[in-house]
């Protein structure tokens, strides 16, 4: 078996050592690179579809959650309403009821003072006619006459009411 | 994570074995061949036999064979590592996998500007990585005990001339009158200069690499010599066969080796990547052919 030398140039062994570093790169290329490059792109498009589920995802939740506002305050305020709504009846309906007892009330105020005052009328009446008569009997037993009662109505009347006048 | 199938886990194996025969095969070719001989030489590589070819006749010797030993286990090592390759499930061969693409991918948008990445479909990187992995595995085999390819310069040259082809690739990419023009630069008399230091890139390239690992296994020989000399003569007078026994020759070499195969070899091979990816992308007047493309533009503009 022989050596080489140290340095011998050989054109052919130059040309087949390019060949090696092509035969190389076309392999590295092919079942390196080639296979890694579609595994990323397809990691890629993986996760660029999940981020774009998460996306949809949550615009769905947040219009959703709109929507739940949105209904949340039309119940709220249609709450609001009815209890507007009921306040004022029942405001309404308590004025009238009041009204109502008050004009009874009144009503009734006013039917005792008449019939109080009717008394009243009723009583001095009474109270003048008694009083006329006693003071005829007086007078009659006084005078030891008998006084017309007739005669001295106008007399009598307006003694008595000089009477109710100082009392 | 799943189960393996068994089919699954024959093909690693099969793989494997793919990686790892090359070199044990080169080892058993080695062992064969092996003509005993007295003293240190330094020579070149063994030539297995020699074919007639014209201009030159072709000596196949390790180098070659090497060379292409390590193709083989370099192809099965890809196999290997984008062997089940999935989205989701990660295996440690697949991140290995992710991060030798990205890595170099970085590098060369790093090194050489985003337009390379995109450029013949993104044929930089596996070429870098290509350089790289051929370099270090080919000086790698030397911790086998085998003949690195790489300190043969005709491997080197060949790797250079590749490079040396694609730089002038891109350097006349600008058209044939601008890259003759560029010699002319700055100005018109360093035009020889300018040749000179044009060949002297694939020359420089070729002879660093190259002489870089022959420097290192020439340098482990002598120190080894060296060291059975100096063993026999401070321990030569221990009674019989121990006197025989060279006992510096133990563990102080391991230490040499470890700089000049492990630690010179990828050093080495990173430099060529670099120098490659450096001078392509430096040789490569980015401004101009932009500015080339636009009048074209313009002009296919104009036409319509």
């Amino acid at each position: 078996m022989q050596n080489l030398e140290v340095i011998s140039v050989n054109l052919w062994q130059i040309l087949i050592s390019l060949c090696n570093l092509l035969i190389i790169f076309l392999i590295l290329k092919k079942f390196l690179y080639a296979p890694v490059k579609k595994m990323l792109a397809a990691r890629q498009a993986e996760i660029d579809s999940d981020y774009a589920a998460a996306d949809e995802a949550r615009r769905a939740a947040e219009s959703d959650r709109a929507a739940y506002a949105e209904k949340l305050s039309a119940a709220q305020a249609e709450a609001d309403e009815m209890r507007k709504r009921a306040v004022a009846d029942a405001e309404h309906r308590s004025d009238k009821i009041l009204a109502e007892a008050k004009e009874k009330a009144d009503s009734m105020v006013r039917a005792a003072e008449n019939e109080i005052a009717l008394e009243r009328q009723k009583a001095t009446d009474d109270i003048k006619k008694e009083i006329a008569e006693v003071s005829t009997q007086i007078a009659g037993k006084l005078l030891e006459r008998e006084i017309d009662e007739n005669d001295h109505r106008e007399l009598i009347d307006s003694f008595i009411d000089k009477i109710g006048e100082r009392s | 994570m799943e189960i393996r199938s068994h089919r699954f886990r024959v093909v690693d194996i099969l793989l494997l074995c793919g990686v790892i025969l090359p070199p044990v095969l080169g080892m058993v070719i080695k062992i064969l061949t092996n003509s005993p001989s007295g003293g240190i030489e330094i020579s070149g590589a063994r030539i297995y036999f020699t074919l007639d070819l014209p201009f030159q006749s072709l000596p196949i010797t390790e180098a070659q064979v090497n060379s292409w030993l390590v193709v083989i286990s370099i192809f099965f090592l890809c196999l290997y590592l984008t062997h089940g390759l999935a989205v989701k499930a990660v295996t440690k061969r697949q991140l290995l996998a992710e991060w030798i693409v990205k890595t170099t991918e970085n590098m060369i948008s790093g090194n050489m500007g985003d337009y390379f990445i995109k450029v013949a479909r993104g044929a930089f990187a596996p070429f870098v990585a290509g350089i790289m992995a051929l370099s270090a595995f080919s000086s790698l085999l030397s911790l086998l005990g085998l003949y690195a390819p790489t300190s043969d310069i005709n491997v080197s040259a060949g790797w250079a001339l590749l490079v040396f082809i694609l730089i002038t690739y891109y350097k006349m990419k600008c058209g044939l009158p601008h890259y003759l023009k560029s010699f002319a630069e700055p100005v018109a008399f360093l035009t020889p200069l300018n040749v000179i230091s044009e060949v002297a890139t694939p020359v420089s390239m070729a002879f660093r690499h190259y002489g870089n690992i022959l420097s290192g296994s020439v340098i482990s020989v002598l120190v080894a010599s060296a060291l059975q000399g100096l063993s026999s003569m401070l321990l030569g007078w221990l009674p019989g066969f121990l006197g025989d026994i060279p006992f510096l020759q133990i563990g102080i070499p391991a230490i040499l080796s470890l700089y000049f195969d492990i630690f010179g070899s990828l050093l080495q091979a990173f430099i060529f990547a670099m120098l490659t990816m450096l001078y392509v992308s430096g040789g490569f007047a980015i401004d101009d052919w932009e500015l080339l493309q636009a009048k074209k533009k313009q002009k296919l503009q104009t036409q319509q």
